[in-house]
């Protein structure tokens, strides 16, 4: 790894716009990732996450507006940029006819890494990822987790600074993706910045920083507390027989800002003054008798759908 | 550019081959197969018309004729119905595509100096059959007429013209030596094609190009390490197709290899280009193989392999150089036949270099331009 001071700018980009015939894929977009941030891109299908990410990885050339990655222009500087990044696609991207170990061998010499580290990097990585024994295997016949296992293991044979991940867990089991995260923590701890972009907003809570993106712009962004605490109010849990009912008349209620079902449950964000569950508990009591509340945490979920109901139409959210 | 890196992608094009037999088959075998079956169908000279003789005159006369058209080659005589009328029923059921019709009272005509009516009967359906049935039946008449005069005594001496017709180059007039090297053009055109063309645009789809775009190599690099695989193959093939040519069908062997060898390479280059253009420009496969039949087929119709471009509307005869194929059935026709050399098929050759350095100039171009999107 080449020494990257903390604190300075992994990548930062100004006025990114691109668009696809009439469509506007990211729009007049800043982004700014700090040295060692774990930094997620959430947001919905086509919330313009993977043509972000690939402007950053120099595949893919912006209409307008520059991004630098270590202080090297993406466009101008596509030599001395693309060494320290390792570009994970959203897709499956290694030779389905290679081996796993050829896939390892052939990106990583094509990067100029030597012999010696090639074979050191290539048996730990295999080894740490549990990919060890499939190393001769065409990489075609792999389970869906271990071709994503496999295309971080490349990305990673030339030890980049920066991680450039494209939802590299949609479609993977639950386990493969917990043992993913688990890895990504791992390059955390070494230093290593990433920008992981993903549909689970489970996920955002792993990140250092997040943003949510939607329709081509950046929404909110800052660390999950800070997002966390943009919504006010508190969280909770009500079980009840007819949850239905419950929650039409919960909605009723003063103090209440929103309710919806989840599960059995209706979840209430309460931003009343009053203590929330005797509230509620006299507010809801006289209807049904085996009514419980309960304070829930605060999710990402539920954060995102409140700050998208009461974020003002258009306009771009504060940072952080 | 970097030759450890075109190494090394040519080391990843071969391992994908070896594990790939199916293309290699393609590569190899397919042409040999194809050359030797369709050798054989352009090879087959219209022979052994199925005929039918209506001797009505049982004379030594008509005898004589029937003789002359069994022994030609031409005509195999199948049928010798006892009257006219039992010929339709046969020409219907396509028994037969001619028939030779001697009257009663023939050698009466001829004993008594007069000229004898004969009918010749063809089936028209097939033009070619019906062209070459009448032209070989008025060539036996003759000849069989020349015969009765000399046997008569009259001097064939007569004032006149006498036409002698001396086929240059290809005196047994086989169609099958002009046919067999522009069969090896247009079926190492056809294999090159459709494997090029796949060829990138397959790793398009498998999203590898894209990755190959984060690392260091450069477009030059790419194409020299997809090409030199394909265009080692490709000579390989080249060599066995025509060796096939030369010994399995006999085809006799006239020119300089030198020259057949650089035409060869030259318009290989041009295949091979074309193909990763092609494929660089596609966005699937299904896309690249679209794009592969808009261009075999007037390739096939336009560039002289099967129809004379002398015969071509004056239109339509200046496109015929926009097609490679044109250039390379030159220069294999003319070597292999004719034994043509370099100065004289100059023109061709540096058409076909012509086309090679335009293709591989938009390849690259492609190249980088898929780069900056």
């Amino acid at each position: 790894m080449q020494s990257t001071s903390p604190g300075t700018s992994a990548i930062s980009a100004r006025g990114l716009h691109k668009s696809f015939g009439a469509t506007e894929a990211v729009i007049d977009l800043d982004l700014d990732v700090a040295t060692g941030a774990v930094y997620g891109l959430l947001g919905p299908d086509g919330a313009g996450k993977s043509t972000l990410i690939r402007m950053i990885a120099t595949v893919l050339a912006p209409d307008a507006g520059a991004a630098e990655v270590f202080g090297h222009s993406v466009t101008d500087q596509r030599g001395k940029v693309t060494p320290r990044i390792g570009y994970m696609s959203q897709r499956f991207s290694m030779y389905p006819d290679l081996s796993v170990a050829e896939n390892l061998e052939f990106f990583a010499t094509v990067r100029g890494v030597g012999r010696a580290d090639r074979n050191s990097r290539a048996k730990s990585l295999l080894e740490s990822m549990g990919l060890a024994e499939f190393a001769d295997r065409q990489a075609q016949h792999l389970s869906g987790g271990m071709k994503q296992k496999l295309m971080l293991a490349s990305t990673l044979m030339h030890s980049p600074d920066l991680l450039l991940l494209d939802e590299p867990t949609t479609g993977v089991d639950p386990v493969s993706r917990r043992e993913f995260w688990r890895i990504l923590a791992s390059l955390h701890r070494e230093g290593r910045t990433v920008l992981v972009a993903t549909p689970y907003m489970d996920e955002a809570e792993r990140c250092t920083h997040i943003a949510f993106l939607d329709r081509g712009r950046i929404r909110q962004s800052g660390t999950p507390e800070q997002i966390k605490a943009r919504v006010p109010g508190r969280l909770l849990e009500v079980a009840s027989a007819e949850p239905r009912r419950t929650l039409a008349a919960v909605i009723a209620l003063p103090g209440v800002d929103s309710a919806h079902l989840f599960g059995d449950l209706v979840r209430v964000l309460w931003t009343g003054a009053a203590d929330p569950i005797e509230a509620l508990i006299a507010g809801l009591g006289g209807t049904d008798a085996s009514l419980t509340v309960r304070a829930a945490n605060i999710d990402m979920e539920t954060v995102f759908a409140y700050l998208a109901e009461n974020a003002p139409a258009d306009a771009a959210a504060v940072g952080s | 550019m970097s030759g450890k890196r075109i190494r090394l992608l040519i080391w990843k094009e071969f391992t994908q081959l070896k594990r790939d037999p199916m293309l290699v088959r393609l590569l190899l075998l397919m042409p040999v197969i194809q050359l030797i079956m369709f050798g054989y169908v352009v090879a087959a000279d219209i022979r052994h018309l199925s005929t039918a003789v209506v001797d009505l005159d049982h004379s030594v006369a008509s005898r004589a004729l029937t003789d002359q058209f069994a022994s030609s080659g031409y005509f195999t005589i199948n049928a010798r119905p006892t009257s006219e009328d039992d010929l339709r029923p046969l020409l219907d059921r396509g028994q037969i595509q001619v028939a030779v019709v001697i009257p009663a009272g023939t050698q009466d005509h001829l004993d008594r100096g007069e000229t004898a009516q004969i009918g010749i009967i063809v089936d028209g359906s097939d033009s070619q059959v019906s062209a070459v049935g009448s032209g070989y039946a008025s060539q036996i008449i003759s000849r069989y007429n020349r015969q009765l005069m000399t046997d008569a005594g009259i001097s064939v001496a007569a004032p006149g013209v006498d036409a002698q017709i001396r086929v240059m180059f290809n005196p047994t007039l086989d169609p099958i030596n002009t046919m067999i090297p522009g069969l090896i053009a247009a079926i190492m055109m056809i294999s090159l094609m459709a494997i090029m063309s796949q060829a990138v645009v397959k790793e398009r789809e498998s999203g590898t190009l894209e990755q190959m775009f984060v690392t260091p190599i450069r477009a030059s690099e790419y194409l020299i390490g997809k090409l030199t695989p394909y265009a080692g193959l490709a000579t390989l093939q080249m060599l066995i197709v025509a060796a096939v040519g030369i010994l399995w069908f006999r085809v006799p062997f006239n020119g300089q290899l030198g020259v057949v060898l650089v035409g060869l390479a030259l318009f290989m280059l041009t295949c091979i280009g074309l193909g990763l253009l092609v494929s660089l420009v596609s966005h699937t496969r299904q896309q690249a193989q679209q794009a592969m039949m808009f261009i075999m087929l007037p390739t096939m119709v336009l560039s002289g392999f099967i129809f004379p471009i002398a015969s071509m509307p004056p239109l339509i005869q200046p496109l015929t150089n926009l097609i490679p194929l044109t250039f390379a059935l030159e220069v294999l026709r003319g070597a292999f036949v004719k034994g043509t050399g370099f100065a004289a098929l100059a023109p061709q050759l540096l058409a076909l270099a012509a086309f090679a350095a335009v293709i591989f100039t938009a390849s690259i171009i492609a190249t980088r331009r898929r780069i900056a999107e």
